[in-house]
């Protein structure tokens, strides 16, 4: 069967959704496409199951004046475990949220817009041909906008969703001119061609170090790495099963996704594999951190998604390649897990506050031990899936960092340990106090409806029992690119001690100051982190600010200026004395005009040095 | 010999000629209709065309006869993969305008119908014919009923404002074009011939290197006014602001791609040295309308003003491909010329829509919340919008990523870091398109419900549909442009470029 069902399915189903409107039914429609398409995907998926080269087929290709573009699939096993994380996800979102829009109008263009994304992840695992990939990997983001924004009256998801736009365009323009670099060194647009020719050594290590720096930048922004970490929270106003689907399972996953799709390219150009190691290093603890200081539950998780990813991103930078899939695999589902655990707890309390919640252990039983199996596997517990996983990533840096005696490793390793402790300290914090302790709000509580539990208890079993991948190196790393053991005894019962040491700590310090935030007696190391660390506050100042005000400028010098000179006396006599005049009046328009008349003398000006 | 083109061109001048000289009294309420009758039989003519062309390399349905012998002006005309797309972009346009003015029924009718009528027989001719003098004289018809459309029947709320606008565009052009005459003029004077095949097979032969260039910097003058090049494209915004949304959509949709189609017919194959000595420069100034236009754009409270600017924008685009002088670029180009044609076309009919609504364009005076106010039309917008920002998987994106790839790799005679800082402006660009329209949609589709509803009619809708179809299709398959762009345009930098 044609991989290209699995893309085709849940779009036909978007459009079937849109032409159902808003009736009750139409969540439904969406469940049944949900779960055609998860059927589809295993069809596709299972028996490609660690396979190493895969099948490529290729649709239809045509020309560009260059290499042609070929809409092409491979089947691997790498992209098969994604197809499967992706449908299993997208499924149980779709289920959920009929109960959770029960009340809403808005439903078609929701149901739409998730099947769409479906169908876009499913193209950017599959597609062998860079621009195929790019415009899954675009559209992505552009359900991500539309979604983010779902509640447009209010002012945080607007705004929300035009950052989460803009910082992942800007990474992707980077990511473009990526593929530019990669289709001059191999000729031809095809991803496969890319990771052949780095490791037969045709590619050039300048030329794979500037396609992947390149690539890195598409992949940071679409991951919500430092320093364009700051979308990921921001996006959280949509509506939470959203939240599950794109900024945890699915899409800051592709980013992870495309440098695993390109590890031969990574291996050929070491300085973007140290590159990704700062990244990675950087982002995990500050993420973690920030994660402390949060007052909101899914930002909170937000952060920790950002941290966890980093940890993916850490792997893969020191070639632990399947230990790096394996953490993608399993944060999939503990964090689906958490994502819709936290959404069926704002349904019941009516907010995302830490405030408004507490004491939720006995009214909402189910959620509470489901979303306990979450937090365990997120703080690495035994035996849930983010214990072998983690411990997997963590073996992978101590193999660099002793064996290769690598500082990208021992940086990296530092930081993930540091990393432990902290992702330890906020995922306790965040159970006791969604629920454990005083209740606050309201009295009258119900438990979600079946169509919102059953996810929870599927991605509950999932987070308890992925730890089997374990058992299967040979899904994770068909090709054995390493590391050679996915186990560590003696740094496993490390790191459970220190977490649970760590869990220790805070619950003692939540039980002897009653019931009341941990982090509160930080002071102002709390505030800074809360705020964290006036990053976003500081790229408005830099960039968006100065845009602006340019952008002003430009308008008025436009109107001001160059019409009249145009209409007037511009375009026959006078020029000289215009200009004359002109520059002498030294206002701002005269700025403007020599920004553009530099930017030029500029851009003439390489193009003779280059010559 | 084949009448097919000629009867292309002359269908719509044939239906402004008999509303001309139709009794007024019926003629008034019969204008609109004549009008769809006249651009759909145009249309299918142009189908046809496509039809007999699809597929097929080289000049197709070629017409030659004497006009003028003792100026050596001759009837030529032919079709290739360049100018068909544009062909059939020109009669879908017009058609869906005609269908427009049949519900909006503006006041002297028969007088708009025949001035677009004109219009259209001037774009179409401009694009099939293969003699310079005649491009000269199509090019130049076009600019008179232009002129009428944007004085009579543009903003009511400001007749000064709009004639001035007329004007200013009017003599910009003709002062653009002058020039571009003088250049034809060269070339003849070197070559002996006015006939854009054999210029093209020539390519520059019997002209020295300055006089190439001195034709190239003529020819490219008078293209790059109507493009509109940066800094030419002053009468551009206030024409669009003040032109009526018929004449909005055709001014964006096919009259700017009357200059930069001049630049691949003629400007690249028949004065090539000439081209690429100009082309840094044009490059150049490429790169900067793209980043001005967004600059522009962002701060800009008219709806009708920003969409004309993010024209300067998207045509900066087309003008970096064809700068590069590659196939890749080249036919990104013409890719992107189309692809602005539907999504800018229809960005116009969407402002249209809104201002007929709210009186006026100003993003206040259309006011906040759309998406609630009037649910379809504002998902069009967005959808527009998102087109328009360059979406993969809808037309905007292939056009302009291929003219970035053909900036990334440009033909060998040319300074490779010029291209490669236009390249990275055009990114800049990109991400700053994005900002502004992400911004129109939150301003406009966003936010509380401000003033009254204004859905979209069904009308509406369905003269919409086709140019939103299409942009669709073309974004997951632009295969079927390229397949048919791509042997003309490597025909036509001759070899494999």
């Amino acid at each position: 069967m044609s991989p290209g069902w699995v893309v085709v399915a849940p779009a036909a189903g978007a459009v079937f959704a849109l032409a159902m409107g808003a009736r009750p039914s139409t969540g439904w429609v969406g469940a049944g496409f949900g779960l055609l398409t998860w059927l589809l995907g295993l069809l596709v998926a299972v028996p490609a199951l660690g396979d190493a080269a895969g099948t490529r087929t290729v649709l239809t290709s045509f020309p560009t004046g260059a290499a042609p573009i070929e809409v092409a699939f491979v089947v691997d096993s790498l992209a098969a475990l994604m197809v499967l994380l992706a449908t299993t996800v997208a499924l149980l979102v779709l289920l959920y949220s009929v109960g959770y829009l029960a009340g809403e109008r808005r439903r078609a263009s929701y149901t739409a817009l998730v099947l769409v994304f479906t169908s876009a992840m499913s193209l950017v695992v599959l597609a062998d041909d860079f621009f195929v990939l790019l415009v899954g990997w675009e559209v992505m983001g552009a359900c991500s906008y539309f979604l983010i924004g779902h509640y447009w009256e209010r002012f945080e998801a607007r705004a929300g969703a035009v950052k989460a736009f803009l910082l992942t365009r800007l990474g992707d323009i980077g990511l473009l001119f990526g593929i530019f670099v990669l289709a001059s060194a191999t000729g031809s647009f095809s991803i496969s061609a890319a990771g052949e020719a780095a490791a037969s050594g045709t590619m050039s290590t300048s030329q794979a170090t500037a396609a992947m720096l390149l690539v890195l930048c598409g992949v940071v922004g679409k991951s919500a790495q430092f320093p364009l970490h700051t979308w990921l929270p921001d996006a959280m106003p949509g509506p939470t099963p959203i939240s599950a689907l794109i900024h945890a399972a699915t899409m800051v996953a592709a980013g992870v996704y495309l440098v695993a799709r390109l590890d031969d390219v990574m291996a050929a150009a070491p300085v973007a594999r140290s590159v990704l190691a700062v990244i990675a290093a950087v982002t995990m603890l500050l993420a973690a951190l920030f994660a402390v200081a949060q007052d909101d539950l899914k930002r909170v998780l937000a952060w920790s998604t950002v941290s966890q990813l980093a940890y993916m991103f850490a792997a893969l930078s020191v070639g632990a390649y399947a230990a790096g899939v394996f953490h993608l695999v399993s944060h999939g589902a503990f964090k689906a897990l958490l994502f819709l655990g936290a959404g069926a707890v704002v349904h019941a309390v009516g907010g995302t506050s830490m405030e408004v919640m507490g004491g939720l252990r006995r009214r909402l039983p189910l959620t509470f031990v489901t979303t306990t199996i979450g937090f365990a596997a997120l703080a690495g517990l035994v035996p849930a899936a983010g214990f072998f996983s983690k411990d997997a990533v963590l073996g992978g840096l101590l193999d660099a960092a002793l064996h290769e005696g690598s500082w990208q490793g021992w940086l990296l390793l530092v930081s993930g340990l540091l990393t432990v402790v902290v992702t330890a300290a906020y995922s306790m914090r965040a159970w006791l106090l969604v629920f454990f302790g005083r209740p606050h709000g309201a009295d009258v509580l119900h438990e979600a409806p079946w169509m919102m539990h059953a996810p929870l208890i599927v991605l509950a079993a999932c987070s308890l029992a992925g730890g089997a991948l374990v058992l299967a190196p040979d899904v994770l790393d068909p090709l054995g690119r390493g590391p050679a053991d996915l186990v560590h005894p003696v740094l496993a019962i490390a790191t459970t001690a220190a977490v649970l040491l760590t869990a220790l700590v805070t619950y003692a310090e939540w039980w002897r100051v009653d019931g009341i935030d941990p982090v509160a007696r930080f002071g102002p190391v709390r505030r800074g982190l809360f705020a964290e660390l006036g990053v976003g506050r500081a790229y408005q100042a830099a960039v968006v600010r100065p845009t602006w005000a340019l952008a002003r400028l430009v308008v008025a010098t436009d109107r001001d200026v160059v019409e009249p000179y145009v209409r007037g006396a511009g375009v026959t006599a006078g020029g000289l004395g215009t200009a004359l005049r002109w520059l002498q009046r030294g206002n701002a328009q005269v700025y403007v005009a020599a920004v553009v008349v530099g930017a030029l003398a500029i851009g003439l000006t390489a193009g003779w040095l280059g010559a | 010999m084949s009448w097919l083109l000629p009867l292309l061109v002359a269908l719509p001048a044939t239906g402004a000629l008999a509303l001309a000289v139709w009794p007024r009294s019926s003629a008034d309420r019969l204008g609109a209709m004549v009008g769809v009758a006249v651009a759909a039989a145009t249309f299918a003519v142009s189908l046809l065309v496509a039809v007999l062309t699809w597929g097929r390399d080289g000049m197709r349905l070629e017409s030659e006869a004497a006009w003028i012998p003792a100026l050596d002006v001759w009837w030529r005309a032919g079709v290739d993969g360049i100018s068909l797309p544009l062909v059939l972009l020109t009669t879908l346009l017009s058609l869906l305008c005609m269908v427009a003015l049949l519900w909006e029924r503006p006041e002297r009718v028969r007088a708009l119908v025949l001035s677009l009528l004109l219009l259209e027989t001037g774009v179409l001719g401009t694009f099939v014919v293969l003699d310079l003098v005649l491009f000269f004289v199509f090019f130049e018809v076009v600019l008179i009923p232009m002129w009428f459309v944007i004085a009579d029947w543009g903003d009511r709320h400001d007749p000064a404002g709009r004639r001035r606008a007329a004007t200013v565009f009017l003599l910009l052009t003709v002062a653009g074009s002058a020039v571009m005459l003088v250049g034809f003029l060269v070339v003849h004077a070197h070559t002996g011939t006015f006939d854009m095949v054999e210029l093209a097979e020539r390519g520059g032969l019997g002209m020295s290197t300055q006089v190439q260039v001195l034709a190239a910097a003529a020819i490219g003058l008078g293209l790059a006014v109507k493009a509109p090049m940066w800094p030419l494209h002053i009468w551009l915004p206030d024409a669009h602001g003040k032109a009526p949304t018929v004449g909005s959509v055709l001014l964006a949709g096919v009259l700017l791609k009357m200059g930069t189609y001049g630049f691949v017919r003629i400007w690249v194959p028949a004065v090539p040295e000439g081209a690429q000595a100009l082309a840094p420069y044009l490059a150049c100034l490429a790169a900067v309308g793209i980043v001005y236009g967004s600059f522009a754009c962002l701060a800009q409270s008219d709806l009708k003003r920003l969409v004309a600017y993010s024209s300067v924008g998207h045509m900066g685009f087309v003008l970096l491909g064809i700068a590069t002088l590659t196939p890749v670029g080249l036919n990104g180009a013409l890719v992107a010329n189309i692809a602005h044609g539907l999504i800018t076309g229809l960005l116009f009919f969407l402002a249209g829509a809104l201002k007929d609504r709210h009186g006026s364009a100003e993003l206040t005076a259309i006011g906040r919340g759309l998406y609630a106010r009037s649910p379809r039309l504002a998902a069009v917008l967005a959808v527009t919008a998102m087109a328009s920002l360059g979406l993969p998987g809808l037309a905007g994106f292939w056009g302009e990523m291929l003219t970035l790839l053909g900036a990334f790799d440009p033909a060998e005679a040319l300074p490779r870091a010029t291209f490669l800082a236009c390249m990275v402006a055009g990114g800049v660009g990109a991400v700053l398109t994005a900002a502004y329209f992400l911004h129109v949609v939150r301003r406009l589709c966003q936010g509380e419900p401000e003033t009254a509803p204004a859905e979209a009619s069904t009308r509406e809708l369905a003269t919409w549909s086709p140019l939103l179809v299409l942009t669709v299709v073309l974004g997951l398959a632009p295969g079927l442009l390229l397949t048919i762009t791509d042997p003309a345009v490597r025909l036509l930098l001759g070899g494999d470029g």
